[in-house]
């Protein structure tokens, strides 16, 4: 039989009709030449797709997804009812003010009906970001891993300007991953990265601060909900998926451990 | 919806930018891509049909933006694409010194021709159909087994001449 040199790459593609598919088979195995051109192909398909699979671990700019996250949806038939842009981003700027202390810090309650607008930039909408992104990840989940602890504590620490201590959640479920440097609102915050059994992705944020807050606030923003917490010189929050029950928990428990 | 179609958005932007820079060979240009096919996206998203795939749909419309971007430019510098057909070599989105460098295969990759990068990851890795990927590179479904296939070769000479330079 003789055939179009691109009926091979068809035939990797499985878009040959089934008879001529055949017809490429029985001449595969006759032909140890034909047969070398195809596993040639299929190398080029496996170094290829290596080469893709490890595009999608970069990182993706925090600002494209800020970008995509603040542009304003296509209202069909004008509807005139508050964007939902609008009620997160009063949900990030009332959190920013708890997270950053002094006089916002009284502006949440964890009735969700009373949050109120405060000034700022939201570097918590910056945390959510990061975490959307990053949660994703598997073989790049954190920038150092669990087993260099006390060097992420040491180095936070001197970083961030505040001490930062790796608490044990284990008998919450959740094992430490490592640890990643993130610059929110202009400062710099350190996240404590741990995975659940389910490989769910919980993490803790600390920044410097010299007002931190009283008492624990909750807030949802899109698909997360954030716990935060004051500490010794710094402000904490604890952020997951909104369908988990535990954040609260994991939170307090955090509080009490660093 | 609003806030949903956002986060798929969101979760999706490694993929588009992937795509992106198969399209752009760069990665600024590839950001800003899909930044402003998103953004486009999300003007008419009262367009996209829930039946079908939203990656699909995406990968649509970063094709006709980078399109509509390519005929600006080439309006500009008085250039456009050079078709596939009539190309047999690797191009070099590089210049000067790195021109000179050794280039990984992802480099190689994106020196492919225009749009056989694009074309090679939308069927080895996102799963198109040749007749998916003749719609949505607006080419005939023979060109693309034949771009394929082209690409693939192109590839597989500058992966046995990089085996056969290291040894």
């Amino acid at each position: 039989m003789s055939w179009q040199p691109e009926e091979l790459s068809a035939y990797l593609d499985g878009e040959l009709p089934p008879e001529r598919a055949r017809e490429i088979e029985s001449a595969l195995e006759r032909n140890p030449e034909l047969q070398a051109e195809l596993e040639s192909l299929m190398a080029v398909d496996a170094a290829a797709g290596r080469a893709f699979a490890a595009m999608l671990e970069e990182p993706v700019p925090a600002s494209l997804a800020a970008t995509v996250r603040n542009a304003a949806p296509g209202r069909p038939g004008n509807d005139p009812g508050p964007p939902v842009v609008r009620r997160w981003i009063a949900a990030a700027c009332t959190a920013l003010a708890l997270l950053a202390g002094g006089v916002g810090g009284h502006l949440l309650t964890t009735d969700k009906g009373a949050l109120q607008v405060a000034a700022g930039s939201g570097w918590l909408e910056d945390i959510a970001d990061y975490h959307r992104v990053y949660s994703t990840q598997v073989r790049h989940l954190v920038e150092v891993p669990a087993d260099e602890a006390e060097h992420i504590q040491t180095w936070l620490t001197a970083t961030v300007g505040a001490e930062i201590v790796i608490p044990d959640l284990a008998d919450l479920g959740l094992s430490f991953e490592g640890a990643r440097l993130l610059v929110a609102a202009g400062e710099p915050v350190a996240q404590l990265v741990f995975t659940d059994a389910q490989g769910r992705v919980v993490a803790l944020c600390a920044i410097q601060s010299d007002a931190p807050r009283d008492g624990f606030g909750r807030q949802q923003i899109d698909d997360f909900e954030l716990v935060s917490w004051g500490g010794d010189a710094a402000n904490f929050v604890v952020v997951g998926d909104a369908g988990r029950q535990d954040l609260q928990k994991i939170a307090e428990a955090a509080a009490q451990r660093t | 919806m609003a806030a949903d179609f956002k986060n798929d958005l969101i979760a999706m932007l490694p993929r588009l930018r992937r795509f992106a820079r198969s399209l752009t060979r760069s990665v600024t240009d590839a950001d800003d891509l899909v930044q402003e096919s998103c953004l486009r996206a999300l003007s008419r998203s009262d367009q996209w049909d829930p039946a079908q795939p939203l990656d699909r749909w995406m990968f649509r419309i970063v094709r006709n933006t980078w399109i509509s971007e390519v005929r600006k430019r080439s309006v500009r510098i008085g250039q456009g694409l050079v078709p596939a057909d009539e190309t047999h070599e690797l191009t070099s989105s590089e210049t000067g010194e790195d021109a000179a460098l050794e280039k990984d295969l992802l480099q190689q990759i994106m020196d492919l021709p225009e749009e056989l990068s694009a074309l090679l990851l939308a069927v080895s890795v996102e799963g198109y159909s040749y007749a998916e990927a003749a719609a949505l590179f607006d080419i005939p479904l023979g060109t693309v087994m034949s771009r394929i296939h082209r690409a693939r070769k192109l590839l597989s000479l500058r992966m046995s001449e990089t085996t056969g330079a290291d040894t």
